[in-house]
C-alpha cells in the first residue's frame, strides 16, 4: 500500500438486512491512473462508491480513501475528490449553473477557466433550471461540476449513462486529460468500450466480490485469443491440440480459441501445417468480462 | 372525447390505493374515530334540555365562538344533534379538505415530478386517468368517512336524517377540494407549490366562512362563498337544506371539469405559469448549505408567513366584538368571570394565538421534514459528497427551521396584535401580543426535537412526526368535547405553556420545555451522524 495507493479496500463487507451487497470486496487504485470499475447492475459497484465518500457504513473489511478513513474523516478527504452519482438528481428549481458553483464552492473551489471551457465542450446551457433538463443534460451539470474542481480524486458513478456519443468522447477527453495532469480517476461503468479505451487498469466484481483485478494486458493473459484460419488441407485436427478450445468448420476455414500460454506452441504448430490466411484477434474486455459471468449468461439463457 | 382519455383509470385507482395501504386507512379511521367519540362525548355530556340550553346560551352570538366553530343554527329549539353540528361540523369538513388536498396533489403534480410518472403515461393510460384517479379515491375516502361517521353517529342515538346531513357536509367538503387541488395541480409548477396553493385555498375558504358568519355589515356575503359556509349552511339538525349538500357536488363538479380542461393545454411536468430563464452563476451567500438550505425554503417561508399573519389578523380584529357582545349578554359575561378572573378578550386572544400556534407547526415540520426529503430525493447524496459535515448538512436546515418558526409565529404575534390594536385603538397590544405568541416558541421546538430525533434513528419514520401535530390540534381543539384525561392533554407541549395573556408568565414549564427541545435534537443529531443515508 503506502502513498501509491488513491483507494484501497480489503474485504468489505455491507450488509442490508438479509442482503449481502459487499461479500468480501478488494479495491485497489493506484495515484494517477484512470481505474474501471466494472460488474453487472446490482452487483455492487454503487454500494462500494458511496462507501469510500462516507455515506454508508462498512460492516467489516476496511476502506482506505487518500490515506484517510472515508467514515471518520469524511470531510477533510472530500475536499480532496469530486463525486459524480450514478442517479443525478439535481435540485429542480435551480439552474445549471447554479449547480455547478454551489457544488463547486462546497468542495472548496472551482477552476474558473475549465469551468468556462467545460460547460463549452459539453455544450450545456447553464441557465435552464435543472427540471428542465433531460437525463444527459443532468449528466453534464455534475460532470462540469466534478471536472472543473480541483479535484485530486475523481468518483464517478456510471457518468455516461444518457450521454450521446459526441458527449462521450468529450468526456473520454477530460478523462485523459485529468490523468495528464496526475489526477486519479475510479470510473464504474458497463460501457466496455469505454473502459476499454480510457482505463489503465481496471477491476472486475461480482456479486459483492471481486472476480478479476489488473491491467487490461494482464487480463487478456487470462482469457483466449480467437484465431481464424485456412490451412493447406483440412485441418480440423487443430481439436485435439492442448490449450485449443471451440473448434468450428467456417467454410474454407477453421475458426478457434487459444489460451494464453498455449499460443506460441499453436502458432508454430500451424505454420507446419502451412497456413494459407490467417486472422487473430485478442480478447476483447467484452469477452473477459462476459467470461466472468458464464453462470449468469446460462441462467438468462444466453449461449455463446 | 372521454372515451379514450380515462383508459386506465382502474388500475391507476388500485396502484393509488396501494401505495397509500397505510396513509390513507389512517387518515380515514382517524377522521371516523375523532368524529364517532366527539357524538358519543357530547351525547354523554348534555344528556338533559337543562344542559343543552346552558350550552346554547353560552354559545351563541358569540362572536369568538362563531369563527371556531359557527353560527349556531337551530340554537333557538335546540337538540343535542345541534350541539354535535357545533362542536365537530368546521373541523371535520377542515380535515377532510386538507386529507383531500394531500391525496390528489401526491397521486398528480407531485408524482409528476417522479420519472415514473412519464413510465406510466407511457403505458397503456389516458390523459385524463391520473387526474380521474386520485379524484375517484378522494372520492372514494370521503364517501367512507361519511358512511361510516353517519352509522356511528345514528347508532349512538342521533338522528339518522341530521346525522347524514351533518355528515354528509364535511365529506362534500373533502370532495370540494380533492377538485380544487386537482385544478391547483394544473396551475403550479412544482407538487409542493401546488400542495401550497390546495391547502391556502382550504385555510382562505375557512377564514372566509367564519368572517361572512360574524359580519353583520357588507361582509356577510362571505359566508355563501365558500364550501364551508355551504356545509354550514346544510343546517343539520335544524331542519335540514339538502339542497346545500347539491350546492357542493355541483361546485365539486365544475373544478373537476375546469381540471380535465387545464391539464390538456400543459405538458406533463410543467405548469401552466411556465419557467423562465434563471442565472447562469449563482450568487456567493447561495452556494454554503445554510445558503442554499434557505433559498430552498425561503418562498414557502414567504408564503407560510404572509398567510399566518393574515389569518391572524383577522382573529385580532374580531377581538373587540367580544367585548360588546359581553354587554348585551350577561349570561355570558358570567360564563367567562368562572374563567379564572381573567377577560373574556383575553381569553379569547390566548385561544387565538395558540390555534395559530398550530398552524406554524404545519410549517415547522414541513420545513424539518426537508432533511428528509432532501435525503430521499438523492440530494443530501450530492451534498454530503463534497466537504459539508453531516452536522453543517442538518444544521444548516434546522437553522432555516428554527428561525423560520420564529418569524411565522411572530407573524401570528403581530397579526393578531396588530389587527386588535387598530380595532380598540391601542398600540401596546402589539408588543403584548408578539411575546405571548412568542412564548409558544419552546412547545414548538419540542415537535421540531421530535422530528429530528425520528429522522436520525428511524428515517422511515419520520413524516410519522405529523402524527404528533395531529395529536397537539385533536388535544388543543376537542380535548373537551373528548373529555380527554389529563395526562393525555399533558403529552401536547402546548398545554404546558401558559395561557398568555390570560394567565401570567410562568418560566419553569417553558424552560423545561426548551431544554426538552434541545435533548431531543441534540439525540437526533448523534442518530444521523451515525447512520447510513437511505433511499425512500
Amino acid at each position: 500500500m503506502g502513498a501509491d495507493a488513491a483507494v484501497r479496500c480489503e474485504a468489505l463487507i455491507k450488509t442490508f438486512g438479509p442482503t449481502r451487497a459487499l461479500d468480501g470486496l478488494d479495491l485497489d487504485v493506484r495515484v494517477g491512473e484512470v481505474h474501471g470499475f466494472l460488474g453487472p447492475n446490482g452487483a455492487g459497484k454503487t454500494v462500494t462508491m458511496r462507501i469510500l465518500l462516507g455515506l454508508l457504513r462498512g460492516d467489516g473489511g476496511r476502506a482506505t480513501l487518500l490515506g484517510g478513513d472515508p467514515w471518520a474523516d469524511a470531510v477533510a478527504l472530500h475536499r480532496r475528490l469530486a463525486y459524480v452519482p450514478g442517479d443525478t438528481n439535481l435540485w429542480p428549481n435551480l439552474t445549471g449553473g447554479e449547480i455547478i458553483d454551489l457544488l463547486g464552492n462546497l468542495r472548496g473551489g472551482l477552476d474558473e477557466t475549465r469551468r468556462a471551457e467545460l460547460i463549452d465542450r459539453f455544450d450545456l446551457d447553464p441557465r435552464k433550471k435543472a427540471r428542465a433538463y433531460s437525463k444527459g443534460n443532468r449528466q453534464k451539470v455534475a460532470l462540469v461540476a466534478a471536472l472543473a474542481s480541483r479535484a485530486e480524486l475523481l468518483i464517478l458513478d456510471e457518468p455516461t449513462a444518457g450521454l450521446d456519443p459526441l458527449m462521450e468522447a468529450v468526456f473520454q477527453d477530460c478523462v485523459a486529460d485529468a490523468r495528464a495532469e496526475g489526477r486519479t480517476t475510479l470510473l464504474s461503468s458497463h460501457i466496455l468500450a469505454e473502459v476499454e479505451k480510457v482505463c489503465d487498469r481496471v477491476t472486475i466484481i461480482r456479486k459483492g466480490r471481486t472476480v478479476r483485478s489488473g491491467s487490461l494486458e494482464e487480463l487478456r493473459v487470462l482469457a483466449r485469443t480467437t484465431i481464424s484460419v485456412q490451412v493447406a488441407h483440412d485441418g480440423m485436427e487443430i481439436a485435439g491440440w492442448p490449450g485449443v478450445f471451440d473448434v468450428r468448420r467456417d467454410g474454407v476455414r477453421v475458426s478457434f480459441e487459444v489460451d494464453q500460454p498455449a499460443l506460441g506452441a499453436v502458432v508454430e504448430r500451424l505454420a507446419a501445417l502451412g497456413i494459407v490466411a490467417l486472422e487473430s484477434h485478442p480478447p476483447t474486455l467484452e469477452e473477459l468480462f462476459l467470461r466472468q459471468y458464464d453462470a449468469e449468461l446460462a441462467e438468462a439463457g444466453v449461449h455463446q | 372525447m372521454t372515451g379514450t382519455t380515462l383508459v386506465g383509470t382502474g388500475r391507476l385507482v388500485r396502484l393509488i390505493l396501494r401505495r397509500d395501504r397505510v396513509r390513507l386507512p389512517l387518515w380515514v379511521a382517524g377522521l371516523i374515530g375523532l368524529m364517532a367519540v366527539s357524538a358519543s362525548q357530547v351525547q354523554a355530556l348534555y344528556d338533559t334540555p337543562a344542559k343543552i340550553i346552558g350550552y346554547t346560551s353560552t354559545m351563541r352570538d358569540n362572536p369568538a365562538l362563531v369563527i371556531f366553530a359557527g353560527p349556531g343554527y337551530g340554537f333557538d329549539d335546540p337538540g343535542v344533534g345541534v350541539i354535535l353540528v357545533n362542536e365537530t361540523s368546521l373541523w371535520m369538513a377542515l380535515g377532510c379538505a386538507l386529507m383531500s388536498v394531500f391525496l390528489v396533489n401526491r397521486h398528480t403534480r407531485a408524482e409528476e415530478e417522479s420519472e415514473r410518472a412519464d413510465l406510466l403515461r407511457s403505458t397503456v393510460v389516458g390523459r385524463h386517468a391520473t387526474i380521474s384517479a386520485a379524484l375517484i379515491v378522494a372520492l372514494m375516502a370521503n364517501v367512507v368517512v361519511t358512511a361510516s361517521t353517519t352509522v356511528l353517529t345514528t347508532a349512538v342515538g342521533y338522528g339518522f336524517a341530521g346525522s347524514l346531513a351533518l355528515c354528509g357536509s364535511f365529506g362534500m367538503v373533502g370532495v370540494a377540494f380533492a377538485a380544487v387541488t386537482a385544478v391547483a395541480a394544473q396551475l403550479a409548477s412544482t407538487g409542493r407549490a401546488a400542495l401550497g396553493l390546495g391547502a391556502a385555498l382550504a385555510g382562505l375558504a375557512f377564514i372566509a366562512r367564519g368572517i361572512g358568519d360574524i359580519s353583520t355589515s357588507w361582509l356577510a356575503w362571505l359566508s355563501w362563498s365558500s364550501p364551508f359556509g355551504w356545509a354550514i349552511g346544510v343546517r343539520a339538525f335544524a331542519g335540514e337544506r339538502w339542497w346545500a349538500i347539491a350546492l357542493l357536488a355541483a361546485f365539486s363538479l365544475a373544478v373537476t371539469a375546469a381540471a380535465f380542461e387545464l391539464s390538456v393545454r400543459r405538458d406533463l411536468g410543467s405548469g401552466m405559469l411556465t419557467q423562465r430563464a434563471g442565472p447562469a452563476r449563482a450568487p456567493r451567500w447561495s452556494t454554503t448549505p445554510l445558503g442554499l438550505a434557505f433559498r430552498l425554503q425561503r418562498g414557502a417561508l414567504l408564503g407560510w408567513t404572509v398567510g399566518v399573519f393574515v389569518t391572524a389578523a383577522v382573529y385580532g380584529s374580531v377581538g373587540n366584538q367580544i367585548e360588546q357582545m359581553l354587554e348585551d349578554n350577561p349570561q355570558l359575561k358570567d360564563y367567562f368571570a368562572a374563567l379564572q378572573g381573567a377577560s373574556i378578550t383575553d381569553v379569547y386572544l390566548s385561544t387565538a394565538l395558540r390555534m395559530m400556534a398550530m398552524l406554524v407547526m404545519g410549517f415547522s415540520l414541513s420545513s424539518v421534514l426537508r432533511n428528509r426529503s432532501e435525503e430521499t430525493a438523492g440530494y443530501a447524496e450530492s451534498m454530503l459528497a463534497t466537504a459539508t459535515s453531516r452536522w453543517w448538512w442538518v444544521g444548516s436546515h434546522l437553522v432555516v427551521t428554527v428561525a423560520g418558526t420564529v418569524v411565522v409565529l411572530a407573524a401570528s404575534g403581530l397579526g393578531v396584535g396588530l389587527g386588535y390594536a387598530l380595532v380598540i385603538g391601542d398600540a401596546a397590544q402589539v408588543p403584548r401580543m408578539l411575546g405571548a405568541s412568542l412564548a409558544l416558541l419552546p412547545a414548538l421546538l419540542v415537535v421540531i426535537g421530535l422530528a429530528v430525533l425520528l429522522f436520525g434513528w428511524l428515517p422511515r419514520a419520520t413524516v410519522a412526526v405529523w402524527g404528533a401535530l395531529a395529536a397537539v390540534v385533536v388535544i388543543g381543539i376537542f380535548g373537551d368535547v373528548l373529555r380527554l384525561p389529563g395526562w393525555v392533554r399533558d403529552l401536547s407541549p402546548l398545554q404546558h405553556v401558559p395561557a398568555l395573556p390570560a394567565r401570567p408568565w410562568q418560566t419553569l414549564p417553558i424552560a423545561v420545555l426548551g431544554a426538552a427541545a434541545v435533548v431531543l435534537t441534540a439525540a437526533g443529531l448523534v442518530g444521523f451522524r451515525r447512520r447510513d443515508l437511505t433511499g425512500a
